[in-house]
């Protein structure tokens, strides 16, 4: 029944799943909160600029794209805050932008390179144990500033002119969240790929919302539908021997449309017997 | 004689080449009410932005408690015009009144119990925000300035969109504060006959300041036309300060 348990590939896929599934959970429910739900997929195209870099430098990629992604999202707040141009736009400037670039340096890549489709759409066959320690790591660092400064995030992001008249320093809290998402994005390439990734940004929180009484259960549940939907994701495309990523993006949309369902059902029956 | 809390000599500012404010200066004292009229895109909001430290500027100087904006911002409450949120959002009126960190954190709950009880909104902490009216949703981030005892308060258009019992209500609430707490609070408003009513003063703003003083002598006919380009007036009721 649990064979999948005998493979090592298997455990790290798990355990670095279960790991950005809660990085991207928590910060899915501010990017929400944002109405930035396109930062994912920006993030997440442009970083292929710094993965085509890495390949033809012969360096490690997702590292470089790390790096590369700490000034995508430095990038996309100058843009949105310092110019007159939105969020949005902002977001589909430096993501068709960088993808192109990414792109372009492809082309000058001599032969086959078999890891791209990989990076494209994931593939947990892909995920080392250098991969599960850096998104572990990383993944900690992430998290404790979000314990540590959640009241803060969670204040700009509501209110950025009362939080800046409380004293806070606005634009900290904010490049902190913007690099943190961009981070995290990375973090999870290997695991859904560049194509799929913001789903698991978004379609969690969008969820949870169903759901959440306060913005505490709100943060709460979408970490649970993002940690349930990745591991039942990566656990059915194993029995399936479906693609892990596109597998994982398909349970959390089946889960959003069941609690749909659940939610209407309550509140017909609510509505019944009032 | 109180003392200036805003100060505002010589303030110019503009957005490239479109002067926005044109020498501004005056002061207001503490306690005072003191009501912001003019046409849309006459600097108002501008000028608000200025007196909490988000704008620098150009030229001239803003001075709060005789310091500059920005090092005394929180002792300013602002209550926008129209707070933009996505309403679908679960946040509930306790979580989003104790966003800021304050001084009495351990007694949060029933201090927060209070406040919103004395803005008319008693059990509403569990509520959803999106899920108040407009006429509430004021009255909460009223209830949010007044947790954490602002000296300055300012309101842009606080009744805007809302009707005539909860403009009446809203107001009511804002001179209740001032006279309880001698806060000071700035309004910007287009209703004339509300600011002649709650206002010690009024500010007639068109990019340059165009008159300053108690709403009964300064609010003219003359004023009126020269401020909004057409001839209008206040209605007079029997109902005075």
């Amino acid at each position: 029944m649990l064979e999948f348990l005998h493979y090592p590939f298997m455990w790290r896929a798990l355990l670095a799943g279960g790991f950005v599934a809660i990085l991207l959970g928590w910060l899915g429910a501010f990017i929400i909160t944002r109405r930035m739900s396109f930062i994912g997929d920006g993030v997440a195209h442009a970083s292929l600029a710094g993965i085509a870099i890495a390949i033809l430098l012969g360096w490690t990629p997702i590292p470089t794209a790390i790096i590369f992604a700490i000034f995508i999202g430095i990038g996309i707040y100058l843009l949105e805050k310092k110019t007159s141009i939105s969020g949005d736009a902002a977001i589909a400037i430096i993501f068709t932008t960088f993808m192109a670039i990414g792109v372009i340096l492809l082309h000058f890549y001599q032969g086959y390179q078999p890891e791209l489709i990989s990076y494209l759409f994931g593939n947990i066959l892909t995920i080392n144990n250098t991969d599960l320690l850096s998104i572990i790591i990383i993944g900690l660092l992430i998290l404790s500033s979000l314990f540590i400064f959640h009241r803060q995030i969670l204040f700009t992001t509501f209110d950025s002119v009362g939080a800046y008249l409380s004293g806070l320093n606005t634009t900290f809290y904010d490049l902190l969240l913007y690099i943190t998402t961009s981070v995290a994005i990375v973090l999870s390439i290997k695991l859904v790929g560049i194509v799929l990734v913001s789903a698991l940004l978004v379609t969690p929180g969008v969820t949870a919302r169903l759901f959440a009484r306060s913005f505490k259960q709100f943060i709460f549940f979408t970490i649970i539908f993002s940690f349930i939907t990745v591991i039942l994701g990566l656990i059915a495309s194993y029995y399936l021997d479906w693609p892990s990523g596109a597998t994982i993006i398909i349970t959390t949309t089946v889960v959003l449309f069941l609690s749909y369902l659940v939610k209407k059902i309550i509140s017909l029956n609510v509505h019944q017997q009032h | 004689m109180a003392e200036n809390i805003i100060e505002i000599k010589n303030l110019s500012f503009s957005f490239g080449n479109y002067q926005a404010l044109d020498d501004i200066s005056f002061n207001i004292k503490k306690g005072e009410i003191v009501a912001i009229i003019g046409p849309n895109g006459s600097g108002k909001t501008t000028l608000l932005n200025i007196i909490i430290g988000n704008y620098k500027p150009q030229t001239g100087s803003v001075l709060i408690k005789k310091q500059l904006p920005k090092k005394v911002r929180q002792k300013i409450g602002y209550v926008p015009q129209k707070f933009q949120f996505d309403r679908e959002i679960p946040i509930t009126v306790y979580e989003f009144m104790a966003l800021e960190k304050c001084e009495q954190d351990n007694h949060r709950p029933r201090h927060i119990k209070k406040i919103l009880e004395q803005v008319g909104l008693k059990n509403k902490q569990k509520q959803k925000l999106g899920s108040l009216s407009g006429g509430q949703f004021q009255r909460v981030m009223i209830a949010r300035a007044l947790l954490h005892e602002k000296d300055i308060l300012i309101f842009d258009e606080p009744s805007s969109g809302i009707d005539i019992v909860g403009e009446q209500t809203i107001y009511d609430l804002i001179k209740d504060i001032n006279q309880t707490r001698k806060t000071t609070c700035l309004i910007v408003s287009h209703e004339l006959n509300i600011v002649n009513k709650y206002a010690d003063n009024v500010l007639c703003l068109n990019k340059k300041m165009l008159c300053y003083g108690k709403p009964e002598t300064t609010i003219s006919p003359q004023t009126l036309t020269e401020l909004f380009g057409i001839n209008a007036g206040l209605y007079h009721s029997h109902n005075h300060k």
